[in-house]
């Protein structure tokens, strides 16, 4: 797409005024019908369909079939889709393709994007610094701010009390009967059943179909304020901003998905049994080694959940008398497998280097508790991308802070793993930072790999241990061989398969734990798949994962960047595929969550509160993901720049400094760029 | 005269005092509200002086309190010690921290280098990547003979195509699927409750939903043999727990009555004061146990169990693991054995990954306590969902279930067979019950030969034979943490507590079976785990899985397999002796 192509309307764009825009349910058909686009839009989704054939999947259900889950609830298939408009622009491209470019994936799922502009590439630029100025509200949001809760929690109160005496029976569960106690105290319960409760429309939204660049929401309604929810049997198609799809490999088409299918054929859907006790086959072997060679460590380790994968193995790794420090913001999972290892725990101001500095300083000076004797080891937790800041770890000031300290680093890799640096390959790549001077990194296949569970990477001990000592290993169901096989399709083509690597980045050798030399980042030694795995040429040769990368890398810095510039305050650094939009209040979260999904062009968002954040720092997070194409996120701009005119949002710069958000579009190559 | 001197030279100062005093007084004054608080201040004083110094000492000790950082506490800390920035710098120079981990040891490579790994898919007769030929495994769970069934292998793929692999979100952020509702609907009316829950992963589960309902101050009674992830969730819920022997519902009706007499004693203690504010605060209690125990393959006397927690008012939380899809008439677990309805079990936890031959784990119960975990169950809400390909392969497995009665009955038939054989064989016990398809296999007593250096009984109860051994430093390591205080002071264990040395000598046996019985081509495992980290210590076993249905070994084949393991423990036992 070319630069003057940008300045003409795009059909999906939304044209009608703001006023009349922000209150209206998609409606209005009156809307000009994409005139101009009608003639490729048939050719297209004829093109679509041809992609979706391609697969074979069985359509009909075989004999023995008992239960109707799919057919009875999934009736889309692709002539319905055709049936429908594409009013919304979610279905088919805004541009055709033109006869040299052939995509194969399914614009629902991976959105049509052939501009080479709309690239960047995510790497750290050495001397730019890393330090994220906090921006703060203006104190009236502050005030009303707490003004809103103070009301919630007296409205709350209230209710509780009266409501005890007049519907005893909705209060059964939180008062002892039968001489039981009661399940939950209602103090306890106070916050999920009096302020959570009114935003419960923003949560656990039933969905159906691929997570990828789109997701159709099963309609539903509340009849009793958000305690239970009717589904009414209708079905929206949103944007999809709110998924961990980094790389946008959530497809149900294309070669993954076609490895996939594979394997289910020969492997079925089980390991049976957990890894240590006749659960183990040799796929879980071979992607042990894939991921070791793909974050550069010597062995890796998978458990078949991400929030096992911490909360399982860190207990292996300190005992009594070791020291965590851990990051305030670290994830529960962290939490969880901390308190299960007896270790201390010390925490240190989010990403703050100072603090973590003197933190160290005391506690080595100090020693244990009590006794002073000299802490046994010290092992420092971290996240590589926090999931609900955006803010990127300073890995080279925790590197130099560890020469002279001489604690261990653990990195949570489970949201930069694949989404950060040139290759993928997590915060050390995108610092550019040998992996081996790290101890452990860990991270998960459920975001970027359209897969689920996780892994931990080090040296072959450190792995070996784990796998003796981690409770997984005796305990736990393996990962199942359709989730592998995810994991080695997806990662993959990230690394490419065989080619020497012709990207002109710098990359070390290092050695595997038998000694095999191997460059870092590097292309995957086709020995190390599976031989029934047949990627498709494009993926097999890098190339598709190469070019997601770039437009993650594109995608995440246009739209943080967009919305500083459209004046709203965000955290996080513009790297990072995770965008928070400040709220602050609790009432915008509902608000803000209704008027973007009932656009003309519906977006699903994820808004987030206290516990998750603090208690004044209510936001919307999005997450960017490889699968949008430039337009998406034109869109999701311009829904924001005019909720954000009627929330009272944009706080974060002056008017005089902010661009209206039709300049952002159109300089969209050059506010990435710089 | 020589009085005025002086005062004269402090009269600009006097002046000046007053004056700015005058001033301060009417700035203070022309506050609103001013005269109110000093009309308040001056009644006060009048009144009490004592009472302006008490309010002054106040509001310096508010002022302190306010001022004071909430965060660095340590240092406010008697044990704290003041160093300055050189001797900071001299002990950070000195420290010198372990390694972040010891070396492996050999036992530890050789265990690793056991682990047998399957070639292909797994199921009842799969390749050992050791073997040429296929072996018939009694090792993976495969109860139902559920691996690789055709059906759910179809509606896997299909679910594949529409759905992709991975949800990319928790459940909160639209990765609520409708195939997860679909599945927690289905095992809800398979089990009769209300509602039930789905979870990523089995182990995760029971390890979710005990804190999510068990804080710190409530009380749970549970079995002392119970398995790692059951431990895992107690440690995690800070709740106090008190411990009965092992499958013994006797010893779980004294704690009980313990409890209740100590409850009357406190009541009577307090008894003016309870009178006074009404009924005191009812406990939060729970007996959490399992329906076949993991460690052993025991049963529970579930009626038994119902009984006892209605009379003494406890909610009950029942792992049913390794009984879900795996007794019954349909698999339904412990609840359709007795037939005992579902609804008079507060939480039934169960696998998908193991009777199902899927993925994840699902707790049931009424709607009120599936509820709280979707908002309060860790592993729920900060994990992804399980993929959808999984919940569909689950939910598929239950409707086969239900409507094959014939895969339950084989298993049965399979596991007497198991049984007939295996309860003759000389040298070994079996502690399971005989309707479970889970079977250990325990060394009996002193079956090995005394001759051998390292097998004189008495030189295992003497602590310093675990020293001798560098192979055991792992096991002599003290476990990592305790779950609670109330764990220390327990009557002894029924089962009798091995040494450190005679574990690893009963393991080595048992992996020689193992590997003797894999030579001759059945596939078995022994019971691993993580010695030091178990609190009671289990003692060593070899774990046999039978497996039924279609897709299971047929009866000849358990039999043959039996036999199989039948003479690899004659011939290992006999080179001992």
């Amino acid at each position: 797409m070319s630069p003057a192509a940008i300045t003409e309307p795009s059909p999906m764009a939304f044209r009608s005024s703001p006023s009349r825009s922000i209150f209206k349910k998609k409606s209005s058909p009156s809307l000009a019908p994409m005139t101009s686009a009608a003639s490729y839009l048939s050719a297209l989704s004829e093109a679509d369909a041809r992609a979706r054939g391609l697969s074979k999947s069985p359509t009909s259900t075989p004999a023995l079939s008992l239960s109707s889950s799919i057919t009875e609830s999934s009736e889309d298939t692709v002539l319905n889709e055709l049936d429908d408009d594409n009013r919304d622009g979610l279905l088919f491209p805004s541009r055709a393709p033109t006869s040299e470019q052939v995509f194969t994936t399914v614009h629902t799922e991976f959105g049509h994007c052939s501009n080479e502009e709309y690239r960047y590439v995510s790497q750290h630029i050495p001397g730019a610094t890393l330090e994220v100025v906090e921006k703060d509200p203006p104190y009236y949001i502050l005030l009303t701010t707490y003004i809103s809760y103070l009301i919630l929690i007296c409205v709350g109160h209230v209710r509780d009390f009266i409501g005890k005496r007049i519907y005893p029976g909705a209060y059964k569960h939180l008062m002892p009967h039968n001489g039981l106690a009661p399940l939950t105290s209602d103090f306890d319960s106070f916050y999920t059943r009096r302020l959570k409760q009114r935003l419960a429309e923003c949560f656990a939204q039933p969905v159906t179909g691929v997570a990828g660049r789109t997701i159709v929401c099963l309609d539903r309604f509340s009849p009793d304020f958000g305690q239970s929810y009717i589904l009414t049997g209708g079905r929206t198609r949103a944007l999809n901003i709110s998924s961990y799809n980094y790389l946008g490999f959530a497809q149900g088409r294309g070669g993954c998905a076609d490895a996939v299918e594979e394997s289910i054929r020969q492997y079925g859907v089980s390991t049976l049994g957990a890894r240590m006790e006749g659960g183990s086959c040799d796929l879980h072997v071979m992607t042990e080694a894939l991921v070791a060679r793909f974050v550069g460590m010597e062995d890796a380790l998978i458990s078949s959940m991400g929030f096992a994968t911490n909360s399982t193995f860190i207990p292996a790794l300190v005992d009594k008398g070791c020291l965590v420090i851990s990051d305030e913001l670290n994830h529960a999972s962290i939490r969880f497998g901390v308190r299960l290892s007896g270790a201390s725990v010390r925490m240190f101001k989010h990403n703050d280097m100072k603090s973590l500095e003197s933190l160290l300083r005391e506690s080595i000076s100090q020693g244990q508790p009590k006794t002073h004797r000299p802490w046994k080891k010290i092992l420092l937790i971290v996240e590589g991308l926090y999931s609900m800041e955006g803010t990127l770890l300073n890995l080279p000031a925790i590197l130099a802070l560890k020469k002279k300290y001489k604690f261990y680093v653990f990195i949570d890799e489970a949201h930069s793993i694949g989404a950060l640096g040139p290759h993928g390959r997590g915060v050390h790549d995108y610092f550019n930072v040998n992996p081996r001077d790290i101890d452990i990194l860990m991270g998960t296949f459920t975001k970027s790999f359209g897969a689920a569970g996780g892994y931990i990477a080090g040296n072959k001990n450190l792995i070996d241990r784990l796998r003796l000592h981690g409770h997984s290993g005796p305990y736990a169901e393996a990962m199942t061989p359709p989730v592998l096989t995810q994991v080695i399709a997806s990662m993959a083509s990230i690394m490419g398969i065989g080619l020497p690597s012709s990207l002109s980045h710098p990359t070390r050798t290092l050695y595997s734990a038998d000694g095999e030399a191997f460059q870092h980042p590097g292309p995957a030694a086709p020995a190390m798949l599976p031989s029934w795995i047949n990627l498709p040429p494009a993926l097999a040769s890098g190339q598709e994962g190469e070019t997601r990368l770039r437009r993650l890398a594109f995608n995440s810095r246009y739209l943080a960047l967009g919305l500083i510039k459209l004046g709203f305050i965000t955290y996080g650094d513009p790297s990072s595929p995770i965008v928070p939009l400040l709220l602050f209040h609790p009432g915008k979260m509902n608000l803000f969550h209704t008027l973007m999904k009932t656009r003309q062009t519906p977006i699903v968002v994820v808004v987030v509160a206290y516990p998750a954040t603090d208690l004044v720092t209510s936001r919307v997070r999005f997450c960017v993901s490889a699968s949008h194409t430039k337009e998406d996120i034109d869109v999701v701009l311009r829904a924001c720049d005019e909720i954000g005119d009627v929330l009272d949002l944009k706080l974060g710069i002056r008017p005089s400094e902010r661009w209206t958000v039709d300049e952002i579009i159109e300089r969209a190559v050059e506010l990435v760029k710089s | 005269m020589s009085f005025v001197g002086p005062s004269s030279s402090f009269d600009p100062l006097f002046a000046f005092l007053s004056f700015s005093l005058s001033k301060a007084e009417s700035a203070f004054y022309s506050l609103p509200g001013s005269s109110v608080i000093a009309r308040y201040v001056k009644s006060s004083h009048q009144n009490d002086p004592g009472r302006t110094v008490l309010e002054l000492i106040l509001v310096v000790f508010a002022i302190r309190t306010l001022l004071q950082s909430r965060t660095r506490n340590e240092k406010q800390q008697k044990h704290f010690i003041e160093f300055d920035e050189k001797e900071i710098d001299e002990l950070v120079a000195e420290w010198t921290p372990e390694p972040l981990t010891p070396q492996l040891t050999p036992t530890e490579k050789s265990d690793l280098a056991a682990v047998p790994i399957i070639a292909g898919p797994n199921g009842a007769k799969p390749k050992v990547t050791k073997m040429a030929k296929p072996v018939l495994n009694l090792a993976s769970y495969n109860f139902t003979g559920l691996a690789g069934n055709e059906h759910i292998t179809s509606r896997a793929i299909e679910t594949l195509r529409r759905y992709g692999l991975g949800s990319c979100g928790p459940s909160g952020f639209y990765g609520t699927i409708d195939v997860h509702t679909k599945f927690e609907e289905t095992v809800a009316s398979f089990l009769g409750t209300e509602a039930a829950i789905l979870y990523a992963q089995s182990m995760a589960t029971i390890e979710s939903v005990i804190p999510a309902f068990c804080k710190r101050g409530d009380l749970i009674i549970a079995d002392k043999h119970s398995s790692f992830a059951i431990r895992k969730g107690l440690e995690i819920s800070r709740a106090t727990v008190r411990w009965y022997e092992h499958n013994d519902l006797a010893s779980l009706e004294e704690v009980l009555m313990t409890i209740e007499k100590e409850e009357k004693r406190r009541l009577r203690r307090r008894g003016c004061l309870s009178r006074l504010f009404g009924r005191s605060r009812i406990q939060v209690k729970y007996i959490v146990t399992e329906g076949i125990f993991e460690r052993d393959g025991a049963m529970v006397d579930l009626p038994k169990l119902i009984e006892l927690k209605q009379k003494y008012k406890y909610r009950l939380i029942l792992d049913e693991n390794m009984s879900f899809g795996s007794v019954g008439r349909t698999g339904r677990g412990l609840t359709e054995l007795y037939n005992v309805p579902a609804t008079k079990i507060d939480m039934i936890v169960g696998s998908a990954a193991i009777g199902l031959g899927a993925g994840g784990g699902f707790c049931a119960g009424t709607q009120a306590v599936i509820d709280h975990q979707r908002s309060n169950g860790m592993a729920f809400v900060f994990s992804a969902s399980l993929p959808a390909l999984l919940a569909v392969s689950a939910t598929e497995a239950i409707q086969i279930l239900s409507s094959t009665p014939s895969i339950l009955e084989s298993l049965h038939e399979n596991t007497r067979a198991a049984r007939a054989i295996l309860d003759k064989v000389d040298g070994i016990t079996i502690p399971s019950h005989p309707a479970s398809p889970l079977i250990h296999i325990y060394l009996k007593g002193n079956t090995f030969s005394p001759s051998s250096p390292d097998a004189t009984p008495t030189r295992f109860l003497h602590p310093s034979s675990a020293q001798n051994s560098p192979s055991l430093s792992i096991i002599t390591k003290t476990p990592s943490s305790h779950g609670s205080s109330k764990q220390s002071h327990q009557s002894p264990l029924s089962l009798p507590q091995l040494s450190p040395s005679q574990i690893a000598l009963e393991e080595s046996i048992l992996q020689e079976i193992v590997d003797e019985a894999l030579s001759q081509g059945v596939l078995l495992t022994r019971a691993k785990r993580l010695r030091g980290q178990e609190v009671n210590e289990p003692k060593p076993s070899i774990k046999l899985s039978i497996s039924g249905g279609s897709g299971g070994l047929t009866k000849k084949e358990v039999e043959k397999a039996c036999a199989v393991i039948k003479s690899a423990v004659g011939k290992v036992l006999a080179k001992r002796r």
